[in-house]
Order: C-alpha cells, then structure tokens, then sequence
C-alpha cells in the first residue's frame, strides 16, 4: 500500500504543499527576475526552498515515499539552517525568503509542515 | 481596488473556512453547501480579479504590478482546486483541504489591499 500516504490526511499535506509550491515558485519568480542583483543569495534560497515545495507536492501526490523523505530532510534541515542564519546574521538576507527567521512572514507553518510531513510518511512503514 | 468586493471576498472566505472546518470535525466529507459555497467564492474573486483589472488598465495601482497579478492568478486557481482535492477525498481530510483554501483566500486578499495601498 504504498499510495497510503496520498490519501486521507495525505490529501489535506498535498493542498498544503500544493500552496506553498505556489506561494514560494512566485515568490521566486518575482524576486529572481526583476531584482536577482539585489540579494542573490537569499533569492537563490527562495528558488531552492520553491523547488522543495513543488516535489514534495509531486512526491506526496504519486505516493513516492523515499523522495518525499528526502525532501522533508530537506525541508527542515533548510528552515533551522536558514531560519538561524537570517536571525544572526540578519545582513546577509536582505529580503524575506519563505524560510527566513524560521518562516516568521507564513504564521511558522514553514516550520511545522516538515515535523507535520515527516510524522505521517513515517507512520506509513512499509 | 474596490474595497467592497475584497470586504465580500475576505467575509466570505473565512465564513466558508468556519464551515469547512465544522465538517472535518464532525467527520463528514465536502458537501452540497460546501460545493456551492466554493463556487460562489470563485465568481466572487473572478469579478475582484476583473475589478483590479479594470483599475489597472485605468492608470491606477501599486508601482510592483507582477505581485499584485501573482496573486490575482493564484487566487483564481485555488477554489476549483481545493473542491477538485476535497472530490478526491471523500472523508474529513476533503473538507479540512477546504479550511486551507479558504484561509488562503482570505489572506491573499488581505495581502492584495496591502500592496494595493502601497505597504510591505
């Protein structure tokens, strides 16, 4: 039963990074094509944090487990690794990223969707 | 940016979360009020979307256009997919993808007004 987790409350993690695959691709988007100079680290991020979304919304929709645990690695690994360095070194992001002070801009839910993710993969052995 | 269709959006979106999220807790999947509901929410953003194009081809609006428009088009977008996602999933998860949808209705149009009136 590998598809198990597509369904159910798999469905409601899909809507969910369905949207933040939205939000952060034209976040992305915007930033990198008219101000890509102004903060290329932080709009490269964004671009990375975009891409994460999108196949986590692929891997979760085809029911794909390892490249969705590899992806919510990911994730979580980026929001505490981003989310630690835009506090103390503040300087280096001048503009927001979804992840930027542990994605404070998205209600933390940056934050809590891999815990979230990475909970039901997990509880779907097999 | 006409005030009263966002004022009409934002009401009815949370209104339509509060339901969505009435149903998933009391277990049921997406219903008839639910379904009509969305519909209802897309012709509402339709015609806010036609209102920011109007005022926008009339020479008003914020200097940072792709924004605003990023989030016009995603507003369409979202209502026929959730109630696409929430067919799918018969069960309460349908109706708890609806609570997203409609949270995120609101407040990308919470955002639109924002950068409408010129703020971060």
């Amino acid at each position: 039963m590998t598809a198990s987790i597509s369904t159910g409350p798999g469905r409601a993690l899909i809507a969910v990074y369905g949207l933040f695959s939205l939000a952060a691709g034209a976040r992305a988007a915007v930033q990198i094509a008219s101000k890509f100079d102004q903060a290329p680290l932080a709009y490269s991020l964004s671009a990375l944090a975009a891409a994460v979304y999108i196949a986590l919304t692929v891997a979760l929709w085809r029911g794909a487990r390892l490249l969705a645990l590899v992806g919510l690695g990911i994730e979580l690994a980026g929001v505490l690794i981003i989310g630690t360095l835009s506090v103390l070194d503040p300087a280096a992001f001048p503009d927001e990223t979804v992840w930027s002070a542990y994605g404070k801009g998205y209600v933390f839910i940056p934050l809590v969707l891999p815990v979230v993710g990475l909970y039901w993969v997990l509880r779907h052995k097999r | 940016m006409n005030t009263v269709i966002s004022t009409i959006v934002i009401v009815a979106s949370l209104l339509l979360m509060l339901a969505s999220l009435i149903v998933a807790i009391r277990n049921r999947p997406m219903g008839m009020v639910l379904l009509v509901g969305f519909a209802v929410l897309e012709v509402a953003v339709l015609v806010q979307a036609g209102f920011v194009i109007a005022a926008v081809a009339g020479g008003q609006g914020p200097a940072d256009k792709v924004t605003l428009f990023g989030y016009v088009g995603g507003q369409v977008v979202i209502p026929p997919a959730g109630v696409f996602l929430a067919l799918a999933e018969r069960s309460r998860w349908g109706a708890a993808i609806l609570v997203v949808a409609g949270f995120a209705i609101a407040v990308m149009t919470g955002r639109m007004l924002q950068i409408w009136a010129g703020g971060a």
